[in-house]
């Protein structure tokens, strides 16, 4: 699968500070590639710096099988369309003259209008002021803009941020769509592990500016190693039981956990434990949640 | 190009719908004719005669006090909106932050055409209405169309700039505000300081200058070379303030 944006040791430093730390992007074509990290771990700068609204202080990006440099940089964002932080929008026009400015600049026909309002479902509110829209319908509006020429790519900051829980889940289900209705690849960030987790098909993980993990969503998951948990009516108990019988076990988030998947040796966990006559509840395989993927990749706890 | 540009104007006046900005040099201007009125109404039949020197002499010290604050209040109200609906970081991709900021220049400066062009146009009217004896010089009507400007167009990009750079537009208010007196001020201060004050430039290139006799009381205007080596070191520096103002603009980070 050819890469959309592919992105070489791209550095942004403010004084001695490294926001982006020599990043290698791979967005695949017909993707949606959750950018996913922790707040202020250098997403929007990475985002900005994708469509040249600040300049590297290294590296270099490739879109749409194109350099990016100073001159070429609007030919490329052409084929793109952008939704970045907050959405963008003239509060004194109404929703469709907002549009209308934004076909002037992009230089496409008026009629794209109808087009992308109706995708986004806002035909009805089209001429109301957009000072009078709420949040979720000005991130409405700004993803109509992003989708005016019908772009080869979109580039979504956090897309859902302020809305309400059936905003989200409208807004979700918009992006979701584009890249098989309409062909159009997709790169989204958000710090919701969740919602990267109902969106994306792809993954990058950034923390602290650093690329801690790029590849598929399943391959993700697969780094999620399923664990075994052991619930007893005495749980210190039961885990000296197992230690004395040298089974590998621990207590994780105050439960008895195996750290063997085998299936003999869960087997000859349980016969320890009803020999010892220690009374075993339940027996249950838990999957490893994202955060705990994220736990493991940054080998620290973050606020997700 | 051409088009490109073409259709960068298209996008800002569309942008303007609804913003009613051509009141706002409209206001100035029936404020510039009401005190024309005045003046005009109150002075002696026999004065009348050197009344278009009159107004060569005393419209660019009316300008000094007033265009200041109007400017400001023209950039305020066509960059607010991109302040507000926090626009840029989607215009950039869309145009050249430079190109960006020539449109928007170019679509305000056109209120000051508009307004110095209404201006030129009242002094021919008033002299039509109250009969000036003397004969209009049309250079002197060039040579102050000139002069009001490229100083408003120079004092437009200083504010242009404060209003793009700014989160709130109080402080582009405020110092069009203090530039109308400080420009007023500068008409009194020694030359060399009043070469730095660029609200004061209005009334610093007279083509007629003014003789007042403590004794008779007697107020007489007569016509004076327009200083156009003077001038023309002034729009210089103007177009390198424009180009210094694009580039703190672009320089902010979106």
């Amino acid at each position: 699968m050819s890469s959309v944006i592919m992105t070489d040791s791209l550095t942004k430093q403010y004084g001695k500070k490294t926001v982006v730390d020599h990043l290698d992007l791979k967005v695949p074509a017909g993707s949606i590639y959750g950018f996913l990290g922790p707040n202020g771990a250098g997403k929007s700068t990475t985002l900005k710096l994708l469509l040249g609204l600040i300049k590297p202080t290294g590296g270099s990006i490739r879109i749409l099988g194109r350099e990016v440099n100073p001159k070429n940089r609007l030919d490329i964002l052409a084929r793109t369309g952008s939704l970045i932080e907050s959405p963008a929008y003239y509060g004194h026009l109404s929703g469709r003259e907002n549009l209308r400015v934004i076909c002037t600049l992009k230089d496409v026909p008026v009629k794209e209008i109808d087009r992308v309002l109706g995708i986004v479902r806002m035909t009805g509110q089209q001429d109301k002021k957009v000072s009078h829209y709420s949040l979720g319908m000005k991130q409405r509006l700004g993803l109509a803009a992003a989708l005016l020429g019908n772009p080869d790519l979109l580039l979504l900051d956090e897309p859902t941020n302020g809305l309400d829980p059936a905003g989200i889940q409208e807004m979700r289900n918009l992006v979701c769509s584009l890249p098989e209705q309409y062909g159009i690849t997709i790169i989204v960030s958000s710090h919701l592990l969740s919602e990267i987790d109902q969106m994306a098909t792809h993954v990058g993980i950034i923390d602290q500016g650093q690329l801690i993990f790029q590849d598929t969503l399943s391959s993700l998951h697969e780094h999620s190693k399923s664990r075994i948990v052991f619930s007893t009516d005495d749980d210190k108990a039961a885990l000296k039981v197992l230690k004395q019988a040298n089974i590998p076990v621990g207590i994780s988030e105050k439960r008895l956990v195996l750290r063997a998947q085998k299936d003999a040796v869960v087997a000859e966990a349980a016969a320890a434990l009803v020999h010892s006559g220690i009374g075993v509840l339940r027996i249950y395989e838990q999957q490893m949640s994202l955060e705990d993927i994220f736990l493991q990749l940054t080998g620290k706890q973050v606020s997700l | 190009m051409i088009s490109s540009v073409i259709r960068q104007l298209s996008a800002e006046r569309k942008k303007t719908r609804r913003r009613r900005i051509w009141l706002v040099p409209l206001g100035f201007l029936s404020f510039d004719a009401l005190w024309m009125a005045w003046q005009l109404s109150h002075i002696k039949a026999g004065e009348l005669a050197d009344g278009y020197l009159m107004l060569f002499y005393q419209l660019p010290i009316m300008n000094t006090i007033v265009l200041p604050l109007m400017i400001a209040v023209i950039a305020s109200r066509l960059n607010d909106m991109e302040i507000k609906g926090d626009t840029l970081k989607l215009l950039y991709t869309l145009q050249q932050p430079s190109s960006f900021f020539d449109c928007k220049y170019l679509s305000g400066v056109k209120y000051l055409f508009f307004f110095t062009a209404g201006q030129c146009a009242m002094i021919l009217a008033a002299g039509q209405m109250w009969g000036f004896k003397n004969p209009l010089k049309i250079p002197m009507l060039f040579c102050h169309l000139a002069v009001t400007l490229s100083t408003g167009m120079i004092l437009f990009a200083i504010q242009q700039t404060l209003s793009l750079i700014s989160s709130s537009q109080i402080m582009p208010l405020v110092v069009g505000l203090a530039g109308s007196f400080l420009g007023l001020f500068s008409l009194f201060f020694p030359a060399p300081l009043a070469r730095l004050v660029p609200w004061g430039y209005f009334a610093a290139f007279p083509c007629v200058k003014m003789d007042w006799d403590v004794d008779t009381r007697i107020t007489c205007f007569y016509e004076t070379p327009f200083p156009l080596h003077a001038f023309l070191a002034f729009a210089a520096a103007g177009i390198i303030i424009y180009i210094l103002c694009r580039t703190i603009t672009q320089k902010k980070e979106v």
